[in-house]
């Protein structure tokens, strides 16, 4: 196992309510995982905390990676261990070039230039177009994300936590991301993935449902979302959209029984 | 001139900001030049449509330089100031006129890499007349020991319908003591932006810059752009001024200053006064620290907080 969440309770900053409580799940090494739920359910909390940001420090729980308790470090040495984020909405420090940038968390300074280039092919962005550029405001929001996202992968690190890709962007280039995530994959780094969305969700191989703070389920994620409509009441919506390869994920009859459940709760 | 007749030190002074001055030399490139080397004009070299004279005079030089009318320069001028000795007083006194319909970048380097007790002092003019585009770009390198006392002094006056580009630089090298003054009065239609660049980095480096825009002339826009660090025991104080004296006239000033280690102090100080209702004049301030969430960002990629910081004020200092 690469990380494991124990009963991790996160307060709010003020510490008069718990944003997240006694979440428990497990991330299998090389694997997608995403953690879905609707807005404010906790979910950019669960991956700030893993980070290690100030503010996000849990007052229950442990984090485990890779059988070490990291609850107590800070944000450089959780980053020197192998775990990374790349931002919902990345910073524009304008004045740096992308190839700086790019290059900040390459510990092996060799033959550096190359594994930006890389780095950005991997993002499918052209490095001659992009290298010598500076993170300025003739960057698009779609662009700097794809620049945030080769930084992390520039680092080589073990785990990706990846919050909220998909904001901000439109159908085409979400298409092309869900594309760069299996290249991550394939490349032996494992993605933490938090949204909100089904269609990104599907391109996960597990998936845990966050709702009011606590972590309900963790399974396949067409599983996980099932759930996720059920207790949401979106049976139709459901049925139009959990499918797998066009194929559908689950009969009627499954759903309807996964329904029925939930509304005996 | 060759290269080995201009002192080694000044030549490679510049480096950290990515200029070689041997491109600068006589001789090298196809721009107009002029070198000092302490108090004496080591090169003059003019080119067609600009008039470029010395003389020197105790202690220094008076230079003199004259963009001729409808004239369109490619390459920039370039004055370079170098002092090579550790003590000493240098006084430059330029004139620049650019006249109507002219369009030049100028870039001055002030180079002193062996300082400690050395003064340089400028009393500048410039006048710009109408529909030229003029740029003054200058880079200081003061040396290591935070030995020089640099005080310039420049008045501008910008015409209608012309565009002016100021840049200061003093980021690499440990500036001493610094005081500038620059007074800018923009008429009808100017436009004019002016970014300052400074970081001092000990205790015995003091930085105060006083920019001034006075927005004199009908539609006259400007941006006041100040940018400053202070480390251990470093002092900035930078005072941006601007007055909105006209109609329809608009101005923007924004100081932003990065505090870092016990005793370092900085100060900004934006002024701003609008004696026209149709004008506009606006400012914003920080200072402090950068944002958690950019060290966050940084930190997130395995750098520690010391380094995160460094790698901003490199960014901020660099970001145009």
């Amino acid at each position: 196992m690469l990380l494991e969440l124990n009963n991790l309770t996160i307060p709010t900053f003020d510490k008069r309510k718990n944003i997240v409580e006694k979440i428990s799940l497990d991330v299998q090494k090389g694997s997608i995982h995403a953690i879905i739920g609707p807005n404010g359910s906790g979910k950019s909390t669960i991956a700030y905390s893993i980070m290690g940001l100030e503010n996000y420090q849990p007052s229950e729980g442990e984090i485990i990676f890779e059988g070490e308790n990291i609850t107590e470090l800070g944000v450089t040495e959780r980053a020197q261990r192998g775990i990374t984020l790349a931002w919902q909405e990345p910073a524009r420090i304008e004045g740096l070039s992308v190839l700086k940038y790019i290059a900040l968390g390459i510990k092996d300074k060799s033959n550096l230039k190359k594994k930006v280039i890389e780095a950005l092919k991997t993002v499918n962005l052209e490095p001659k177009k992009y290298i010598n550029r500076f993170i300025d405001e003739s960057l698009s929001g779609g662009e700097r994300k794809r620049i945030e996202l080769a930084a992390t992968i520039a680092m080589r690190p073990k785990l990706i936590l990846l919050d909220e890709p998909d904001a901000g962007l439109d159908m085409i280039v979400i298409e092309d991301f869900l594309n760069i995530f299996n290249k991550i994959k394939e490349l032996d780094m494992t993605i933490l993935l938090i949204t909100h969305r089904e269609d990104i969700g599907m391109v996960a191989d597990r998936g845990t449902l966050v709702w009011q703070g606590m972590s309900l389920i963790t399974d396949k994620f067409a599983e996980v979302m099932l759930r996720y409509c059920a207790k949401a009441g979106l049976k139709e919506f459901c049925k139009r959209t959990l499918f797998e390869d066009t194929e559908k994920c689950f009969d009627e009859d499954y759903i309807d029984k996964i329904f029925a459940e939930e509304n005996s709760k | 001139m060759s290269n080995t007749e201009y002192p080694e030190e000044i030549l490679q002074s510049l480096g950290d900001y990515n200029i070689d001055v041997r491109d600068f030399l006589p001789g090298h490139g196809g721009g107009a030049k002029l070198l000092l080397d302490f108090n004496k004009i080591s090169g003059v070299e003019e080119i067609e449509g600009v008039v470029l004279k010395g003389r020197e005079i105790e202690n220094g030089i008076v230079a003199d330089i004259i963009i001729k009318e409808g004239s369109v320069i490619e390459e920039p001028v370039h004055l370079c100031f170098g002092v090579k000795n550790e003590t000493g007083v240098q006084e430059i006194f330029p004139r620049i006129i650019a006249e109507d319909n002219t369009e030049v970048k100028i870039q001055a380097h002030c180079s002193f890499p062996n300082a400690d007790g050395l003064i340089h002092k400028m009393f500048g003019h410039f006048y710009i007349g109408n529909n030229c585009k003029f740029s003054y770009n200058e880079t200081h390198y003061h040396g290591e020991k935070s030995g020089a006392l640099v005080a310039p002094v420049s008045y501008m006056y910008i015409g209608e319908n012309s565009i002016y580009e100021n840049t200061f630089n003093l980021t690499s090298g440990t500036p001493g003591k610094v005081k500038i003054m620059l007074d800018i009065y923009a008429m009808k239609n100017s436009v004019i932006r002016s970014n300052i660049k400074a970081f001092g980095k000990s205790g015995k480096d003091s930085i105060r810059i006083r920019d001034a825009i006075y927005l004199e002339g009908e539609n006259a826009r400007s941006v006041l752009k100040m940018k400053a660090a202070a480390k251990n025991g470093g002092e900035v104080l930078m005072y941006g001024i601007t007055e909105g004296n006209a109609p329809r006239c608009n101005g923007h000033v924004e100081c932003q200053e990065i505090v870092l280690g016990k005793g370092s102090i900085c100060r900004a100080r934006p002024f701003i006064r609008a004696i026209d209702p149709t004008s506009t004049v606006s400012h914003e301030a920080s200072l402090g620290r950068f944002p958690q969430k950019w060290l966050d960002e940084l930190q997130a990629k395995g750098l520690t907080e010391e380094e995160a910081t460094e790698i901003l004020i490199e960014a901020m200092l660099r970001e145009e």
